[in-house]
């Protein structure tokens, strides 16, 4: 190494005085070039973790204002008749479905358009009465939402318009403050008007109850197996729906304008809410649940592949491989974290999701119950991939951990006469077992934090991932946390409550990755092995 | 700590008999994990072999010169598929337009936005962001990195900046992203800028670099600055002297990890400098000097966001989005092997 020597003459005299500026040595303004840099980067990253909580924070007010809203406008107690009129549309729906499978095979059965229509006509009488059951609460609950969300509409403009006032008045424009007409909007006087239409709803409840039993009692009888269960079926799904409407209606007359909303609704409408709908005309939700499942998901799928490969690959090229495969395998695989994820995303799109679904379609896999895939982009899609970026990250750590694990120990084992695998199932993984959960941890960290790949492979549907299904759930099309930023952050408006919202899913994401890093870093730091 | 096993003579094979359960299982479970890891070799060589064979036959061609001067040169277009006398003809927007005006025909064309032309602006774009970002988060990160290690007194509160350093490191991009579309593009007005990407971008690999830097200054054995200093050196000359020229091998590998982080980057861009489609280069049109940094620039890894999301794919976008991930890909892929490359060998020359 050169090294070059600045101040050639004074080099060996002693007695020369330091040359000083201010006072300050050379050293001293040194000192404080990288103590001001160090300062500096501190405040800066500091400063993200401060503002992210500085935006996200205005996010639970706003909700709360908003959820309030909702419940004094009346737009809550609306909806609950909307959701049983949401019930009987379905309901229709099924109702059409039959109708057109029919249809279809009567078509199928070789009949022209005017034979197929007449041979419909006889069961058609059924159909319709069944539409026409559906009208009037439709009507009700249409008129209804009217009222209450042109009420709601009109109140924010008001507030818009006071706020506006307001900042004229601030600005000393008394004169424009003036000319600004501003109705005043009783939310309540609205709420009224629908509230006193209540008995009307109860009525058609009851016509309901009446009708529906008596249209089932003679339902249109088939010729064919699978209609006849469909139909069965519908009769099935009717009972339930006239079963689940006292509960509508107890909720429609038990709901209570007067009851507060605080910050606690707020927060648990975010945690634990089970919608998250932007841009809706009767009211945005932000529930977190169907992003953070779909990440969970998204990421179980990939540490499922990720875990075994990794730390088997690590076991492999520490313990097994032979000297000239772990000078390819450790560069080849730490060269794999290099791959840019947009284009691992990229490939996912044009090459892989493709391969899953044409994989999905072969005789073979036919006895699974979910193939074949309608969608090429779902949580598998995404996970696989991911996997194959969380396995660098597992891998070099994992190798890292079994390295240190002490020679001895492995001498000691083999001495024993134990095999290769006894000793590493029975010495060397269990010594450096804090190291591989670690490596794991910080896999999984880097598989939640990743964007690109979920934004255009997994599907991005935002729906709670149905668990319940089984295994069939891998191949939904979710949405993630890190997509959602990356998807609806461009179109929102600065310091909208859409805008705090995705600071907070931010700011979820932030934490996790905080919390994932340091609990492997404590796992590293409390199982170290003691070499004594 | 390799325990290559030599094949056994004859002699002592009779002498150890037939290989006991717990060999045979032995065999089995190594060739098991040994399948694994060529599986996952495989995988990374499919994502390889299959956008540079792709990607090759756009970048690349049979005559002279041999590489598509004109996808690396030119800006995207649109591409017009339309069939003319009975042949069917792909051209580029520009050339779509003159050969319209030539011929005077009115020709009814199919259209893909993106398709056609070539990446020339976002490789322009790609390569701003870098130098820049990585100016600032050098600056920054080397000189933080050496107050760390050489002047500050160690204590609890170093242990705690130590350890939130090394935490930031692992948070998601896209959260940097968030917060440099909320500060930068928002609070201080910058709007889609250069600059703000760049500090964006820099704020994103500084902990990278702090934390890597620190590293390689903290293993050079403290012997070495007290030996400097016991002659009468200063403490800069000492670490001017003795810690940063043995550092240095190990400040230049982070660094180059954080060239290839900050290139291959899409989300924390996305917001803060990235443009789907710009028709000027960023120094066409300026008024004055500083409008430089404040305008958005197309940049490679959002450009193949754009081309593999918002285009359908087909044999005819196909050509844009392979060139596109293999020209991204052959950039980044080289920037980490170099770094790969010069780590293995600095662990050879320097062991303490």
């Amino acid at each position: 190494m050169e090294t070059d020597v600045p101040d050639q003459e004074n080099r060996y005299d002693l007695s020369t005085r330091r040359k000083s500026f201010l006072g300050f040595t050379k050293d001293d303004l040194l000192k404080g070039l990288f103590g001001g840099n160090a300062f500096v980067s501190i405040l800066v990253l500091s400063l993200i973790t401060l503002f992210l909580f500085k935006e996200g924070a205005g996010f639970f007010g706003q909700y709360r204002d908003s959820l309030r809203l909702y419940r004094l406008s009346g737009l809550e107690y609306v909806e609950t008749m909307r959701q049983e009129q949401d019930a009987l549309s379905a309901l229709n729906r099924y109702l059409n479905s039959i109708r057109t499978l029919q249809s279809e095979k009567l078509v199928d059965s070789g009949m022209d358009f005017m034979q197929v229509k007449a041979a419909l006509r006889t069961d058609e009488d059924f159909y319709y009465a069944f539409e026409d059951l559906a009208m009037p609460l439709r009507d009700f609950v249409l008129e209804a939402n009217d009222i209450v969300g042109t009420a709601r509409d009109s109140y924010v403009e008001m507030l818009d318009l006071k706020a506006h006032r307001q900042n004229l008045l601030d600005a000393g424009r008394d004169a424009e403050a003036e000319a600004l007409k501003i109705t005043e909007v009783d939310l309540a006087l609205f709420f009224n008007l629908v509230k006193s239409r209540e008995s009307e709803f109860l009525e058609i409840n009851r016509t309901l109850e009446a009708a529906i039993p008596q249209l089932l009692a003679e339902p249109p009888v088939y010729d064919d197996l699978e209609l006849n269960a469909k139909m069965e079926r519908f009769q099935e799904l009717a009972a339930m729906f006239l079963e689940e409407v006292p509960d509508f209606e107890s909720k429609v007359t038990g709901w209570d304008r007067e009851q507060p909303i605080g910050m606690g609704n707020a927060l648990t409408s975010f945690i634990f809410g089970r919608d998250w709908v932007t841009n809706s005309s009767i009211q945005d939700w932000y529930g977190i649940v169907p992003l953070f499942t779909g990440s969970l998901l998204v990421a179980l799928i990939a540490m499922g592949f990720a875990v075994p490969l990794g730390v088997g690959a690590a076991i492999y090229v520490n313990q097994a491989a032979s000297r000239m495969e772990q000078n390819i395998i450790k560069p080849y695989i730490e060269f794999i974290s290099a791959i840019p994820s947009v284009v691992i995303g990229f490939f996912g799109i044009a090459v892989f999701g493709t391969l899953v679904r044409e994989i999905s379609n072969w005789e073979a896999l036919s006895w699974i119950s979910f193939f074949p895939l309608s969608e090429r982009l779902n949580g598998f899609t995404a996970g696989g991939l991911l996997a194959l970026m969380a396995i660098p990250t597992i891998f070099t750590l994992a190798e890292d951990a079994l390295n240190n694990v002490p020679l001895s120990y492995k001498e000691a084992s083999m001495a024993m006469g134990s095999t290769r695998l006894q000793t590493i199932v029975r010495i060397i993984v269990p010594t450096a077992l804090s190291g591989i959960i670690s490596a794991v941890l910080l896999g999984f960290g880097r598989v939640v934090g990743e964007t690109m790949v979920v934004l255009l492979c997994a599907g991005n549907r935002i729906e709670i991932p149905r668990f319940t299904e089984g295994l069939g759930v891998v191949f939904e099309p979710v949405h993630t946390m890190t997509g959602i930023i990356a998807q609806e952050l461009g179109e929102v408006v600065h310091g909208s409550i859409h805008y705090r919202a995705l600071f907070v899913v931010g700011l979820v994401l932030f934490i996790i990755s905080l919390l994932i890093n340091y609990v492997a870093q404590k796992i590293v730091i409390k199982f170290q092995i003691s070499r004594g | 700590m390799q325990t290559t096993q030599t094949p056994l003579p004859p002699e002592a094979e009779s002498l150890f008999g037939r290989p006991t359960r717990a060999k045979r299982t032995e065999r089995w479970v190594f060739m098991l994990i040994r399948a694994g890891t060529y599986f996952i070799l495989a995988c990374a060589a499919a994502i390889f072999i299959d956008i540079f064979y792709k990607g090759a036959q756009t970048v690349f061609q049979l005559e002279f010169p041999f590489i598509n001067v004109e996808f690396l040169t030119d800006s995207p277009q649109t591409l017009h598929v339309f069939e003319y006398e009975g042949e069917k003809m792909e051209m580029k927007d520009s050339d779509f337009r003159v050969f319209k005006e030539e011929t005077g025909a009115s020709i009814v064309s199919q259209t893909y936005a993106y398709s056609g032309g070539g990446i020339w602006p976002c490789i322009v774009g790609t390569v701003l962001l870098v130098v820049g970002a990585m100016a600032i988060a050098l600056t920054l990160g080397v000189l933080s990195a050496i107050f760390l290690s050489e002047y500050s007194k160690p204590g609890k509160i170093l242990n705690a900046v130590r350890l939130s350093i090394l935490n930031l490191a692992g948070v998601p991009s896209i959260v940097f992203g968030i917060f440099g579309m909320g500060m930068f593009v928002l609070a201080f007005g910058w709007n889609v800028s250069l600059i703000a990407g760049w500090f964006t971008l820099a704020f994103m690999v500084l902990p990278i670099v702090i934390s890597a830097s620190e590293e390689s200054m903290r293993a050079i054995p403290q012997g070495l600055r007290d030996a400097s200093l016991a002659l009468g050196a200063s403490k800069w000359t000492s670490i001017r002297t003795n810690v940063l020229p043995y550092a240095m091998p190990g400040i230049l590998t982070s660094s180059i990890i954080g060239v290839a982080r900050v290139a291959g980057e899409t989300a924390p861009i996305m917001f803060t400098a990235a443009y789907a489609l710009r028709d000027q280069l960023p120094w066409e049109g300026l008024e004055h000097w500083y409008d430089l940094f404040f305008q958005g620039v197309m940049a490679l890894p959002y450009h193949i966001y754009v081309v593999s999301a918002k285009i359908p794919q087909n044999e005819y976008t196909s050509q844009m989005q392979y060139g596109t991930a293999f020209v991204f890909l052959f950039i980044v892929a080289g920037i980490a092997l170099t770094s790969i490359l010069l780590r293995i060998r600095m662990r050879r020359k320097y062991r303490w």
